[in-house]
């Protein structure tokens, strides 16, 4: 997350005109940056960003080659690539979290770019609830049934973990799809501690 | 309603929720690998999906283990994730049986495709409840830490349950510290444990799918 509010979305598209429209339609809900070549995306990306749509035909450095850039540099972004026909590969196995055809309407673009900031969201929570259910699990190892009784820290724990598993079922509905689910489990494999 | 009490006979069983997910665990040499087997080859019988996520067995070796409790298993019925890393190119659909090969039990992008690639199989098919087995999660943890496998147990879950599927996973409590085994049971709706009982032969008892935990009683 940036320092202001608002995510953070990077454009890295070659047309002008194009990538002055998906400003226009995402300026009132995010701070957006706009890169013209995959080059130019690599040298904006920082911790900062948190959703990078990206063009993948652009002279220059590929979307494929900057994709890979980021996921090496292991920035926590989420990834949408922009194409010009739906792709007949599994962008999954590429390494993108979502893939938007052209063109693009408004509403499309607002989803995916909800969609991705949801999983984000996701993982933090994920993490969160690991770290309550390794706190209990380390007092249920060493304190006696009767002695957790008593604690005033268990109980809230115990609590506080019923209340973080219902909040990870409301968000992305509880991984209900194949993209959501593939995605959380890349960031699972690339280790982000965050 | 999965009913798994015609293998383990325990009232709590009678009735489990889709998308329950269950920790099987125990000592090694308890045949939690086997019950694991025996819950889906019910489920098989009676026209359920069959989903195998083996980090030790080939998965044709899998594919024929399930044939011979299930002489009727169908075409599409089974799909099977193979990732010892050594399945080369024994992909696609093989005598019916959907197979997917990972390239270890550590890839967890991948396990994950090899499920989705399953689930997508079984369903294309018509199937809409199934079940899936994860045998064991005690190789993935020799492979990745217990906050990553607990995180993947998690997601995993979410995912069966979005399915209306049951998951049993598998785990050898000797080979992990307490600690861990605590952690990792968290991420389940319920816990069938196993052992050796006193004067010979084994005994269970489950816990967490129903209000009280179950006695032990022999099996």
């Amino acid at each position: 997350m940036s320092e202001s509010d608002s995510p953070v979305v990077l454009i890295v598209e070659d047309e002008p005109d194009v990538a002055e429209t998906y400003k226009l339609w995402l300026q009132g809900d995010y701070e957006v940056r706009m890169a013209q070549n995959g080059d130019e995306g690599l040298e904006l990306l920082d911790e900062s960003v948190d959703v990078v749509l990206l063009d993948r035909m652009m002279p220059g450095l590929s979307g494929d080659e900057v994709l890979s850039n980021i996921r090496e540099r292991d920035l926590g972004c989420r990834v949408a690539m922009v194409t010009a026909v739906e792709p007949d590969f599994d962008i999954l196995e590429m390494g993108f979290d979502a893939y938007l055809s052209k063109p693009i309407r408004s509403e499309q673009l607002h989803d995916t770019v909800t969609n991705l900031l949801e999983r984000s969201e996701y993982d933090s929570m994920l993490q969160e609830y690991y770290s309550l259910v390794e706190k209990q699990a380390t007092l249920e190892a060493t304190k006696s049934s009767a002695e957790l009784a008593e604690s005033d820290q268990y109980t809230e724990l115990t609590e506080e973990i019923a209340e973080m598993r219902e909040g990870l079922s409301d968000t992305l509905g509880g991984i209900e799809n194949d993209d959501d689910f593939i995605a959380t489990l890349r960031g699972l494999d690339d280790g982000d501690d965050n | 309603m999965y009913d798994l009490s015609s293998v383990l006979d325990f009232d709590a069983l009678e009735e489990v929720r889709p998308g329950s997910s269950i920790l099987l665990s125990g000592p090694a040499m308890t045949g939690k690998e086997q019950l694991a087997y025996d819950i889906l080859a019910d489920g098989a019988r009676n026209g359920d999906g069959a989903v195998v996520v083996t980090t030790s067995d080939k998965a044709q070796n899998v594919a024929s283990e399930f044939r011979d409790r299930v002489p009727t298993l169908e075409n599409a019925q089974l799909g099977v994730v193979d990732c010892r890393g050594e399945g080369g190119s024994e992909q696609g659909v093989i005598d019916g049986v959907s197979v997917h090969q990972v390239s270890s039990p550590g890839d967890l992008t991948g396990i994950g495709i090899g499920i989705t690639k399953a689930l997508e199989g079984l369903h294309n098919s018509g199937r809409t409840r199934g079940r899936l087995a994860l045998i064991s999660l005690s190789t993935m943890l020799t492979y990745t830490d217990k906050k990553t496998v607990f995180k993947f147990c998690h997601v995993l879950s979410s995912r069966l349950d979005a399915a209306d599927y049951i998951g049993v996973f598998t785990i050898d409590s000797g080979a992990h510290d307490q600690q861990t085994i605590q952690v990792i049971k968290q991420a389940f709706d319920g816990l069938i444990e196993v052992r050796d009982a006193e004067g010979g032969g084994r005994e269970g008892r489950v816990l967490g799918l129903a209000n009280e935990p179950t006695n032990w009683k022999q099996l």
